[in-house]
């Protein structure tokens, strides 16, 4: 009888708590916690046991393992191997912005050079394509990363220079360091590379110019020999009257 | 008639309960399994420092799930194993009679027992964390060292360098992720003291335990399917209705992956998520006292 | 009048066997009394009640129907409990204590002071004998040692009442003889005791009172001495008597239509003399 009424007991107190866990639920993942989908196409991808060690608490040293995998795949330069498995660990682990952002090393850097440089594809426009499709991957990445990570300024860092070194995108770059200047914990370069990006940005050269001044004339610690240079060339290029310039043109 | 000088026996006697704790705590000291599981985890823990040299964010983050996931693993099997026996050793030996044969009310007792387990789990924890905060320091400091000595040319790479090795080692939100492995830990020993309190042998009451484990990281899956509504037939609803009730929602406790991965937890948040662990606590403890108080012994 | 230490009253207890219909009657409208100071014995062979009665008298287990009362209060209730002390039957304790840890911890959750309760594990210790092995743990004690253990515990709050389950089962003579003279002893100060035992020779000894269970219900109850007296028998010992005197002894009986059912030398027990002739060595 006792337990008959337990069971009542128990129910009450999850209907009590129902509620509250799922408000709970809600907050954390607010707060970027529990953000990692834990779904029947993982289990598929990571095995039976580690999507149980998965779901029992243990996504991260998971994660962990299946990135030590990827390294030695990477030793082995095994890059599609090396794909699918960032992917399972971002899934693991998605608010783990080093994952992310190693990955795309891997397949913009890493993979791109090796699919480029491979000996073994004596046909340069396939060699080029698949090189291009590294790129792709890379840049996937970065940008569901961004999704998950939106607080990380080293993602937008990342991408910035995947922007400026493999596609050329010196606007796009610029663009990158623009929203990733104001996130937590970023460095004040970032700022810097805005205007020093937007300086190469056709079209962009005079606002690029105002900011480079406007940082040379906030503090001698901006002054750096990338940004006089700039600051230097962009004065000559847009004609700026030699009382409003920083650097005279006789100098 | 008696004349011993006993103090006046108040509502509840925290000094009976403490007795009672510190009697359980020695008991359980003494167990095998506990130096076998302390030990395994402090090896994986100082195993850390030999593993593959990758840049100091894939080490630290490797040292930080490996020590934390070893953490997590020791406390959960050692909170199920050291609380299931607690009674059915009392009771084979006899000693429960003895005990609840002096004014000892039952709640006391059980509340005692307890208490005994979360202090054994408090200090098993408290050892692991300042191993693992060792290890995570010097491996800090020496990276900190070899930045230093790379990037002393320029002090504005310094900064960000030496920032950036911070935010990956030894970070204070680590210990709130330290604190609810702790919690969920005293939530399966108090829910194995439950089940003990009604179950048939230590066997069962372990197995038991260990499944509700299991199916409590998925009850928020559960809970959000039959919450979602959607095409589910009825009894597909109603099993993940009883799934949702039944079982405590033991994901909520792991933020420690995330906090691992450069996630803070706000104060609020911490001690909301403290406060449900908590009650889930409580109820279980009142929930075995209502079963032991008429259990016949 | 004063309260009695143990008053049971139409005590019933039926366990309900899961599953089936059928219940088993452990206890079946048990009533007795043990007076305060008395030494009473509860007799009866395996599955009595024995056991289940004890139990309801500490609280152990819930009475099905009747009460039952220590010293005028109700048994269910904790506080009860202050005037009793329990040894069961084979206890085990814990085995990483040592003597002393084990009086300690039990005053402890007794509510016992410090300084008294330090005073009175000296106390105990010598009651029982075991100064000695007060810092070896109960895990190396022997079953003589584990049961005076037990009664130290059962004594540390000084109960007015002692509930002894099988207090000499397992253990050697030796060890028998010294808890028989310790529950006398006790008797002697005014401890009830309440005691449960197969040993039918050292409970007529002690006891004052005895109650015989079968199958859940009292047989025989009352004071020992009439319950074992054959009531038309007359035991008469001589010293020196020769056979002619027997046989004169034995007519006159005859003449006052009595009979004269035998003639014997009295017996020592074989208790008396295993301890006679171990103790000369």
């Amino acid at each position: 009888m006792r337990l008959a009424v337990l069971i009542f007991l128990v129910l009450g107190f999850g209907l009590l708590r129902l509620p509250l866990e799922t408000g709970l639920e809600k907050a954390h993942q607010a707060a970027f916690f529990r953000t990692a989908k834990l779904d029947l196409s993982l289990r598929e991808r990571i095995g039976q046991s580690n999507f149980i060690a998965a779901l029992s608490g243990f996504r991260a040293p998971i994660a962990d393992i299946l990135w030590i995998q990827a390294h030695t795949a990477w030793e082995k330069t095994e890059y599609g191997v090396m794909a699918r498995i960032f992917d399972n660990v971002t899934s693991l682990q998605p608010r783990n912005f080093y994952f992310w952002d190693n990955a795309a090393w891997h397949m913009a850097w890493n993979g791109s050079v090796f699919a480029f440089e491979n000996p073994k594809q004596p046909r340069l426009a396939i060699r080029t394509k698949e090189q291009r499709e590294f790129f792709d991957l890379g840049e996937d990445f970065l940008i569901r990363g961004i999704r998950n990570n939106p607080d990380s300024y080293q993602l937008r860092q990342t991408y910035a220079l995947f922007l400026e070194q493999k596609r050329h995108d010196e606007c796009g770059a610029s663009e990158q360091y623009r929203l990733g200047m104001r996130l937590p914990g970023a460095p004040p370069y970032m700022e810097r590379a805005v205007a020093i990006h937007l300086a190469r940005c056709p079209g962009s050269e005079k606002v690029a110019y105002d900011q480079l001044r406007n940082l040379w004339l906030r503090s001698p610690e901006e002054r750096k020999p990338t940004v006089i240079t700039l600051i230097k060339a962009l004065e000559k290029q847009l004609d700026i009257p030699e009382e409003q310039r920083i650097y005279k043109s006789d100098r | 008639m008696s004349t011993t000088p006993i103090k006046k026996r108040p509502f509840f006697s925290p000094a009976r309960v403490w007795a009672i704790a510190g009697n359980t705590l020695t008991e359980l000291v003494r167990l095998k399994v506990f130096y076998f599981l302390l030990l395994f985890a402090l090896v994986i823990i100082g195993s850390s420092l030999f593993m593959i040299q990758f840049t100091f964010q894939q080490e630290f983050q490797v040292l930080k799930d490996a020590s934390l996931g070893a953490m997590t693993i020791f406390t959960s099997l050692l909170a199920i194993l050291a609380t299931a026996n607690l009674l059915p050793k009392d009771i084979e030996d006899r000693t429960l009679y003895t005990i609840l044969a002096k004014p000892v009310p039952r709640f006391e007792y059980l509340v005692g027992k307890l208490l005994g387990v979360f202090l054994l789990l408090l200090i098993s924890v408290v050892c692991m964390t300042v191993v693992f905060v060792i290890v995570l320091w010097l491996r800090q400091t020496t990276v900190l060292a070899q930045v230093q000595a790379e990037f002393s040319a320029s002090p504005e790479d310094l900064a960000v360098k030496v920032r950036e090795v911070r935010a990956a080692g030894l970070v204070p939100a680590i210990f709130q992720g330290v604190a609810l492995i702790y919690l969920k830990a005293c939530l399966l020993a108090s829910l194995t003291l439950l089940v003990s309190t009604f179950a048939t042998s230590a066997i069962f009451t372990t197995i038991v335990a260990v499944v509700v484990y299991f199916i409590g990281h998925l009850q928020s899956t559960a809970r959000e399917y039959w919450l979602a509504g959607g095409n589910a037939g009825w009894a597909t609803r109603v099993f993940t209705a009883l799934i949702s009730l039944i079982f405590p929602d033991l994901q909520l406790f792991n933020l420690v992956d995330d906090i691992v991965a450069g996630n803070a937890v706000v104060l609020s948040l911490f001690l909301k998520t403290c406060g449900l662990g908590c009650l889930y606590i409580i109820f279980y403890t009142l929930a075995a006292q209502f079963i032991f108080v008429k259990k016949e012994l | 009048m004063e309260i009695p230490a143990v008053s049971v009253r139409n005590l019933t207890k039926i366990y309900p066997i899961p599953f089936r219909r059928e219940k088993v009657v452990a206890v079946r409208d048990l009533s007795l009394e043990v007076a305060a100071g008395q030494v009473y014995g509860l007799l009866g062979p395996n599955g009595s009640g024995k056991s289940t009665t004890l139990k309801i008298v500490l609280g152990l287990v819930t009475a099905t129907r009747g009460t039952t009362e220590i010293f005028g209060r109700d048994s269910s209730e904790v506080e009860s409990r202050e005037d009793v002390g329990f040894l069961p039957e084979n206890p085990y304790f814990y085995k990483y204590l040592t003597g002393e840890e084990a009086i300690r911890f039990y005053g402890k959750i007794c509510g016992l002071k410090r300084d008294y309760l330090e005073a009175r594990i000296e106390t105990l210790l010598d009651l029982v004998g075991l100064q000695d092995a007060r810092h070896r743990r109960l895990g190396g004690y022997s079953k003589g040692m584990l049961q005076r253990i037990g009664i130290a515990q059962a004594m540390v709050q000084e109960p007015r009442l002692l509930v002894l389950d099988e207090p000499t089962a397992g253990v050697d003579p030796a060890g028998s003889r010294e808890i028989r003279d310790m529950i006398v002893g006790l008797k002697a100060r005014g401890i009830t005791v309440l005691l449960c035992s197969h040993l039918l020779a050292q409970v007529q000894e002690i006891c004052d009172r005895v109650g015989i269970l079968a199958r859940g219900v009292m047989v025989r109850e009352g004071p020992l001495e009439d319950l074992i007296s054959i009531e038309n028998q007359t035991e008469v010992i001589l010293q020196d008597a020769t056979p002619e005197l027997l046989k004169r002894i034995e007519a006159l009986a005859s003449e006052h239509h009595a009979k004269m059912l035998g003639s014997r030398r009295p017996q020592t027990t074989l208790e008396r003399l295993f301890l006679e002739e171990t103790e000369k060595k």
